[in-house]
């Protein structure tokens, strides 16, 4: 293998990269992604994939997993503190520092976010780097085209702690499944029970029968993507690893907008329709 | 020959085999002499024996805290979201557009 050597740009100084893996191993990664990675003096990694992180060991001789931190009934919160501190750290020490997150680095993710701004703030050279994301893997898996009708993300806790609007005209797409309704931040599996009082929450906008889609993005490629359909009543029920998404697929037709369609008649008979004339014989 | 590691890594970049059927998946894996766990995987979907020959281990996922969620009993440090950014109670808040992670 053969690492490509970085341009000269300047006296050598800290910095840090925070790349996007994708999801799937060897489908997704960037060229940019890859190249941070080769040409780090640290790589740190927070995948999702024990796989993915081995072959990650292969590209670069000094990978630190991001795992370890961990533990059981420890914040997670305390977790990512932790994870920032040791990133910042080698950035502070001159080093040229990748950071590499499953999916995309920005999407759910906390510390990638938290250390580029730590470090823009100390002066160094910080950025992101896109990766292919879960929701990007959901939309070409269940055929969702977010611009159709639109598309509703949301934490799925967030329907538990707080009074959120749905739009129920549009797709809701719910994350972080596993530790719904867990509010210590020290668990990584809350009981079933927990995804039941989200299906009761759910209940008071879509009717228990309406047909959801539990979604899992495949990180192997010699898996296909996991799809289970199910009315949204048995959600509770459906396996379930910890790494699923629920999408709830619209349950009312878009409403027209009578005010405004009105107010657009007026500004078409000023500005033309844009419509090509009616050619008559 | 490439290992187990390899052979995944190559098949996710290529074209004809990411989206090929287990039985044409099995033929190229078998002719690139993959070991009787990668095999078993990709033609059953069973993991066990992947899992004993690379060493697999369980990883965790989440890598934002829940919004809202408290991240301890600490009377001075209340519903700390992690942004350090109009952290309040769960049942005051009502919006966090403060939230750098929303996706």
């Amino acid at each position: 293998m053969t690492t490509p050597t970085p341009l000269s740009i300047g006296p050598r100084r800290g910095s840090i990269a925070c790349v996007g893996m994708g999801i799937t191993l060897g489908s997704h990664l960037t060229p940019l992604a890859r190249n941070c990675i080769e040409t780090a003096d640290v790589v740190f990694a927070a995948l999702s994939d024990y796989v993915v992180e081995l072959w990650l060991r292969r590209l670069h001789p000094d990978v630190r997993s991001l795992q370890p931190y961990y533990r059981p009934g420890k914040s997670r919160m305390k977790t990512y503190r932790e994870w920032v501190e040791v990133m910042i750290a080698e950035v502070r020490a001159g080093r040229r520092v990748c950071a590499v997150f499953y999916g995309h680095p920005g999407i759910f993710a906390w510390s990638p976010h938290k250390v580029i701004e730590l470090a823009r703030a100390e002066g160094y050279p910080a950025y992101m780097e896109p990766g292919v994301s879960a929701e990007d893997c959901l939309y070409a898996d269940l055929g969702i085209d977010p611009g159709r009708v639109g598309c509703q993300h949301l934490e799925a806790s967030q329907l538990l702690f707080f009074e959120r609007a749905l739009d129920t005209t549009g797709h809701v797409i719910l994350w972080q499944l596993g530790v719904v309704g867990d509010r210590s931040l020290g668990r990584f599996r809350t009981p079933d029970a927990y995804r039941e009082l989200l299906v009761e929450r759910l209940c008071a906008d879509y009717p228990a029968d309406h047909e959801v889609i539990v979604y899992r993005a495949p990180t192997l490629p010699i898996e296909g993507p996991h799809i289970q359909r199910m009315p949204l009543r048995d959600f509770a029920a459906a396996e379930f690893t910890g790494q699923e998404t629920l999408v709830l697929p619209p349950a009312h037709a878009l409403k027209p907008n009578v005010a405004m369609r009105a107010r657009l008649d007026a500004l078409d008979a000023v500005y033309g329709t844009g419509a090509e004339p009616t050619v008559t014989a | 020959m490439r290992d187990t590691v390899e052979l995944l890594e190559a098949i996710g970049r290529d074209a004809s085999l990411r989206r090929a059927s287990p039985e044409e998946l099995a033929r190229a894996l078998e002719a690139d002499g993959a070991s009787p766990a990668l095999l078993e995987m990709a033609v059953h979907g069973d993991s066990a024996a992947l899992t004993a020959e690379l060493g697999l281990k369980h990883m965790h996922v989440e890598h934002q805290s829940q919004t809202g969620g408290h991240e301890e009993v600490d009377p001075d440090e209340p519903g700390d979201d992690g942004d350090d950014e109009g952290d309040e109670e769960p049942n005051e808040r009502h919006d966090d557009t403060n939230d750098p992670s929303a996706a």
